[in-house]
């Protein structure tokens, strides 16, 4: 039923992952070619032949092992254990509710209220939270913030959020390699290599300009409004607000997290304190708001 | 120019005839599975009772009446066939076993005993997945419904002999009010 009346919003997640993913790799592809360009001189084509398969590569590879990257990014582990009995169980409820298969339970250690949803797809998903959120909030409290992940799992916002956590943070990686690498070479670089300073530095800058404007841009398309929908189907699987509500009332009180920004759209609630523009999620009382009135 | 247009039209109507066929077909399945579901569940709750019962029997020597009546809900379970009975005697079970965890109150020793907290938490788990199952359940059944009562879903619901289905209903004793005795 769930599945049926989301359907828009599933279809606009998976045109969209692709639209990202295409788009990525034209950004690489046109990078390797820069690159090729200003150093290659006779390695030219050697380095295209070497740069193309590994841009696909990683697109690929980005693609099918998202959720590890973003598992070992934040340093997660697997939920193993007695201790870990009701984080399943409510799992395994909220999975027959929405008709989802079980997804891999992770958990990381920090303080925090948080949590996350990962994968490629409902079949390879995973959730994680963190040890602050298992301690920290009643036993309905977590059940919300874990029907709000399977809600995120249903509706493919994992595919597309993760995906964009990946790449978009991959290019971030390359912008600053390049500057970086520009400040070296004007240390110990001669006059003769001036040439191609230039078209590095021109390549460093734009990329400088443009990683931020497709993090923006990304940050954007995942907008608040996922959220919002996440929350309301989290309260149609349990027929009931009062467990996210309860939740997202404690994390207003955390103090926030220290993650990589580009990791940062994948959670609950943001665990970075970013500006009001720039935001991932909509605020938690405004969420609350809604919440109250379903 | 009219052919194709004849073409065009056989091939939309088929699709739409093959469309509706394999909505009904999903939806079916799903119902289905979700009823399986419920039954698994069940099952995982008479599979937990013999080691409940073996845990609490050292405390509880007085209270052999209780036990006796959850030895007899997991028979009942066990034997029940069709989901509608499975349920109920599930229910039943359940408000068994509800009397063995509000008696284990006054059983210090025993609410200390790790083997009997762990299947208490189980078996409230699996009270929760029941539910869970079944309101999957029963939403299955409703877009099902939908699909089969509005046009054009009607239509093809009659071509093909889709007929609607029962909701599962929550048997009676579990609606009833259960009794406090001063």
């Amino acid at each position: 039923m769930n599945r049926l009346s989301f359907h828009d919003e599933i279809k606009r997640n998976k045109i969209s992952s692709y639209l990202l993913i295409g788009i990525i790799l034209f950004v690489l592809l046109i990078l390797t070619y820069a690159i090729a360009f200003s150093l290659g001189g006779d390695y030219f084509f050697l380095i295209l032949i070497i740069g193309i398969p590994i841009s696909i590569a990683y697109v690929l590879i980005g693609f099918y092992k998202s959720a590890d990257i973003a598992i070992k990014s934040v340093n997660a582990k697997l939920a193993i254990g007695p201790q870990y009995r009701q984080y399943h169980n409510l799992v395994e409820g909220l999975c027959l509710a929405s008709g989802l298969p079980k997804p891999k339970l992770y958990i990381m250690q920090n303080q925090q209220i948080n949590a996350f949803a990962s994968g490629r797809d409902p079949q390879h998903a995973i959730i994680c939270v963190t040890t602050g959120a298992l301690e920290k909030l009643s036993k309905q409290e977590l059940e919300g913030v874990l029907s709000h992940e399977l809600s995120h799992i249903t509706n493919y916002d994992i595919r597309f959020m993760t995906l964009t956590a990946v790449l978009v943070g991959m290019i971030a990686i390359i912008s600053q390699l390049f500057l970086r690498s520009l400040f070296w070479s004007s240390i110990t670089g001669g006059r003769s290599r001036e040439n191609n300073n230039v078209i590095l530095m021109i390549i460093g800058i734009a990329l400088a300009i443009l990683a931020p404007i497709i993090v923006a841009l990304v940050q954007l398309a995942i907008s608040r409004k996922r959220e919002y929908a996440a929350d309301s189907s989290a309260v149609k699987f349990m027929r009931t607000p009062t467990g996210l509500i309860g939740a997202l009332t404690k994390i207003k009180n955390n103090t926030p997290m220290k993650v990589s920004g580009a990791v940062a759209p994948l959670f609950l609630a943001k665990p970075t304190k970013q500006k009001e523009w720039f935001m991932t999620h909509p605020p938690l009382s405004k969420r609350i708001a809604r919440l109250e009135r379903m | 120019m009219i052919t194709w247009i004849l073409i065009v039209a056989v091939i939309i109507v088929a699709a739409t005839f093959l469309i509706y066929y394999n909505r009904f077909v999903a939806l079916s399945h799903q119902i289905d599975n979700s009823l399986a579901q419920i039954s698994v569940q069940l099952k995982k709750r008479s599979d937990l009772i013999p080691s409940l019962l073996a845990s609490v029997k050292g405390y509880m020597k007085h209270e052999k009446k209780i036990i006796t009546e959850v030895t007899n809900a997991r028979k009942a379970l066990m034997s029940a066939k069709g989901v509608e009975k499975k349920m109920k005697a599930g229910n039943k079970l359940q408000s068994a076993l509800k009397s063995i965890f509000a008696i284990a109150e006054g059983y210090p020793d025993l609410k200390a005993n790790q083997n009997f907290l762990q299947l208490q938490q189980e078996l409230s788990a699996i009270e929760d997945k029941v539910a869970y199952a079944r309101q999957y359940y029963n939403d299955g059944i409703m877009s099902y419904n939908v699909m089969t009562h509005k046009i054009p879903g009607l239509w093809f619901a009659s071509i093909y002999g889709f007929k609607p289905k029962e909701y599962l209903k929550i048997p009676e004793a579990a609606k009833a009010v259960p009794k406090i005795k001063f």
